[in-house]
């Protein structure tokens, strides 16, 4: 018995020990210890999934730990105001997605204190670029975009397409088009852009608008339609696809992965980051990488990056002015 | 069926290759870790794990992750049984009758029938993923918001039908849970609610600082609040092994459990941990001494455990047939497939045979080796009731901490598991159930949503509920549970009235 009793106590003891972390003594040169790269969104997600070739390439050239944290909530929210209120050393980064000049906008839109405003952050680099396409259930009779804009307009609002959720990127796409054709579509919002994958292919919504990886394999099995894309050229994998922009549309819209800072970083750090990313996203691992995953590599330097930003946030700022505040009482 | 069988080969010669049966091994030991672990489910592991399956191939990556998923769900029963603390959410259930077998003296056989039942599920419900997953696949495509709705009211008068004590407090416990579901951003306006400017709880109120602090924390707080400290009756090593009668009264609940379990499972949404709640309702509706339940029945440990794991083979199903994920776990599965570079789509069977049934195949391995890896731990876990309370209890405490803080690293999910702990005390000595709150808390965010997205869909026609065949057919159902529910109770009111009476009679006759 008493055996048994010193066993456990030493147990506890040894969970202390290693629950205690200790932080190693700083030293001048950067980096000197672990850097952590904050995805918003839970593994798995297009952030995740960008983050965590990004941090090992990184790793391997600043010869320095790069560590993916997931820190979720609040649709990005959470993570995003951590990494822009966190100490601004350059140990503290962000993966972040498209929805970063959403969240700011929707805040405003509702009067709330914002949880972080965007010139807290600096961008470091543009990592990939998505551009969105747009589907309809295969049992659904449009053939073109012209089939569906004028039978859009022959019954407004009855017409329904599905989304990542409300303000989601989705949602904001699909706004976008409405505006551009003006017809008006129903929204049915879902959590997240699988859910929104199953309302289409269950026929439970019209339409969709959703990144090339997960359409291509639903399109291919013949459950989805494609009609259009986003992008500004077509897309790679579906190369008889039309852009919105080839049928008089004047719309684009990428889901993009870009790294930020926190806005008081030194110079001399962030040039020490961007370099690395640099070099990083030129691997031959990072390319096999993101192959895999079906997304193409868009890399942008700061100065690129932050007028493709500033140009993005304003398209959707518009888009979530447009939306307005959801009512709460279901359209007839 | 020749075809199945050749199929069946091929997995099975992938499965029982060395690598790929090393890493269903290490997946089963880790999810029996996490499981037993409060506060980390499967969802955290298999997160934490997915990093690391980017260096191994397709199939290998697939069956470690998988074996974490329903690896938990073996070892979450052990903390639920041993100590009141579910290891993961989907073992709320079996903390009521598993916790009193203990303290009856019955651990082992409740850890017992547990496995027993997880294997038994687990295997039985492969079968049937393997035949039925592309028909089942497209019947769960047929689930849209109004159906979903009508299914989740159902769960919920199921409840209000099976409930054992007053109907009238777990009613009211459900409607807490409603409401604590209802914190957070508004899921189709972006209006916040209840969060008082914490912008954690913009997301919501998590399952598992709920779970814990209702059941753990509360159990220790009123283990503290007695006079002297309970006597837990220490389990004799003979004892280790379930009666026949245990085994014959398991039997049926092992069994619809198994069958429940999967159907629930197939439909989008937290299936594991509904399945659980369903399965011990209906053990509980059917038993012939349902005043046992709560007491220590075997079946309310049997029924749950067969179907959460169940579940787990029915979750892959909308998984494997159609690429889409019916769950946070499966979607993160799905991201593991595409770092691969496989698409996960309808054409999956037909493009990956390997994956596919190596997977099938690597499950069938995976249960047994569960089984084997946890009868013998049974003789090891019941240790812990040796240890005394005074070092026990600090050393849980310290668990239920680390384990609610690693699922997000939030502190706030420490306040409301210590708010919650309070309040299970109070509830408990207001002799209130804890588990509708738990129920509630799961099925408000899902109920709520589908509601509205009906409404939505019907542009705010409530005729969409009866309109489509799936979902008025489960409203009828709620409706008959409803008013069967009624029946006894005004029958039961006459019977306690003539007792009364009687009674009364008998004291003036005395």
């Amino acid at each position: 018995m008493k055996l048994n009793r010193r066993f456990y106590l030493f147990f506890v003891l040894l969970f202390l020990l290693f629950s205690a972390t200790a932080e190693s003594p700083a030293q001048e040169s950067y980096p000197n210890r672990p850097i952590t790269l904050v995805a918003p969104f839970p593994p798995g997600g297009v952030a995740d999934l960008t983050a965590r070739p990004v941090a090992a390439a990184m790793e391997k050239v600043l010869k320095n730990p790069v560590v993916v944290a997931n820190r979720t909530g609040a649709a990005g929210a959470v993570g995003m105001s951590s990494v822009a209120n966190s100490k601004p050393d350059g140990y503290t980064l962000l993966m972040a997605l498209s929805s970063i000049s959403i969240i700011p906008e929707a805040d405003k839109l509702f009067d709330r204190k914002p949880a972080y405003t965007m010139d807290q952050l600096i961008p470091i680099a543009l990592i990939s670029a998505d551009p969105t396409i747009f589907v309809v259930n295969a049992a659904r009779p449009w053939k073109s975009v012209k089939e569906f804009v004028e039978d859009a307009k022959k019954r407004p609002g009855e017409i329904s397409f599905s989304s990542s959720g409300v303000y989601g990127t989705l949602h904001m796409a699909m706004e976008m088009l409405s505006h551009a054709a003006g017809i008006s579509l129903k929204h049915v919002p879902y959590a997240g852009a699988g859910p929104a994958l199953t309302a289409i292919l269950g026929g439970h919504v019209d339409t969709l608008a959703s990144g090339p990886a997960v359409v291509i394999p639903q399109i291919k099995a013949g459950k989805l339609r494609p009609l259009a894309g986003w992008g500004a050229k077509r897309v790679a994998s579906l190369p008889d696809l039309p852009t919105f922009k080839e049928l008089g549309y004047d719309i684009e819209f990428y889901i993009w992965a870009g790294m930020f800072a926190p806005k008081g970083t030194p110079d001399p750090v962030m040039k020490r980051i961007r370099e690395s990313v640099k070099q990083a996203v030129g691997t031959p691992e990072f390319k096999a990488a993101m192959e895999k995953l079906q997304t193409p590599i868009a890399y942008l330097d700061a100065p690129e990056f932050q007028k493709f930003w500033d140009k993005d946030a304003k398209m959707l700022a518009d888009a979530i002015k447009r939306v307005g505040k959801v009512e709460i009482e279901e359209k007839k | 069926m020749t075809e199945t069988l050749h199929n069946l080969y091929l997995g099975f010669s992938v499965a029982l290759s060395p690598g790929v049966l090393l890493y269903a091994f290490i997946g089963c030991v880790i999810g029996t870790l996490v499981g037993v672990l409060p506060g980390v489910g499967p969802l955290a592991g298999i997160s934490l794990l997915l990093p690391v399956s980017f260096g191994l191939d397709a199939t290998s990556a697939i069956v470690l992750l998988a074996g974490i998923y329903y690896g938990a769900m073996y070892g979450g029963s052990t903390t639920s049984i041993l100590m009141r603390i579910p290891g993961e959410a989907a073992s709320v259930m079996t903390c009521i009758d598993g916790y009193a077998m203990t303290r009856k003296g019955r651990a082992g056989p409740a850890l017992a029938i547990a496995a027993v039942g997880s294997y038994v599920a687990g295997t039985l419900s492969i079968v049937a993923l393997m035949f039925l997953a592309p028909p089942l696949a497209s019947f769960a495509l047929r689930f849209g918001p109004p159906e979903y709705f009508a299914l989740l009211l159902l769960g919920l008068l199921v409840l209000a039908y099976m409930s054992g004590g007053s109907m009238l407090k777990s009613l009211a416990m459900a409607a807490l849970g409603l409401f604590l579901g209802m914190i957070g951003i508004d899921p189709m306006t972006g209006f916040l609610r209840f969060s008082y400017g914490v912008i954690e709880l913009g997301d919501g109120i998590g399952i598992v600082p709920v779970a814990v602090g209702l059941f753990g924390l509360s159990e220790i707080l009123l283990t503290a609040g007695q006079p002297t400290a309970s006597e837990v009756v220490r389990p004799r090593l003979r004892e280790l092994l379930p009666s026949r009668a245990e085994w014959r009264d398991s039997f049926w609940p092992i069994g619809r459990g198994t069958v429940l379990g999967f159907l629930v499972g197939i439909i989008p949404g937290s299936a594991h941990i509904i399945s659980s709640f369903v399965s011990y309702a209906v053990e509980r509706r059917l038993s012939k001494h349902s005043e046992r339940f709560g007491q220590g029945a075997i079946e309310g440990v049997a029924g749950p455990e067969s179907a959460n794991n169940s579940a787990t083979s029915g979750a892959f199903v909308p998984m494997l047939a159609l690429g889409v994920p019916s769950g946070p776990i499966p979607a993160v599965m799905i991201a593991a497939m595409m770092v691969h570079g496989i698409a996960p789509g309808p054409l999956l069977i037909a493009h990956q045979p390997e994956l596919f049934w190596g997977f099938i195949a690597s499950m069938y391995v995976g249960n047994l080796v569960l089984l084997i890896l946890n009868l013998p731990l049974i003789g090891i876990f019941i240790n812990v009731l040796r240890i005394p309370y005074p070092l026990l209890y600090p050393a849980i405490l310290i668990f239920c901490v680390l384990g609610v803080y690693a699922v997000n690293g939030s502190v706030v999910d420490l306040g409301i598991m210590t708010a919650m702990g309070a309040l299970g005390y109070m509830l408990r000595k207001f002799d209130f159930e804890t588990a509708p709150v738990v129920l509630g808390l799961v099925l408000a965010p899902m109920m709520e949503m589908s509601f509205r997205q009906s409404l939505s869909m019907s542009s705010g026609s409530y005729g969409i509920f009866v309109n489509r065949p799936i979902a008025l057919a489960m409203l009828i159902v709620g409706l008959a549970l409803l008013l069967l529910g009624v029946v006894p109770f005004v029958m039961k009111r006459a019977a306690w009235r003539q007792r009364l009476g009687f009674s009364a009679q008998e004291k003036e006759s005395a």
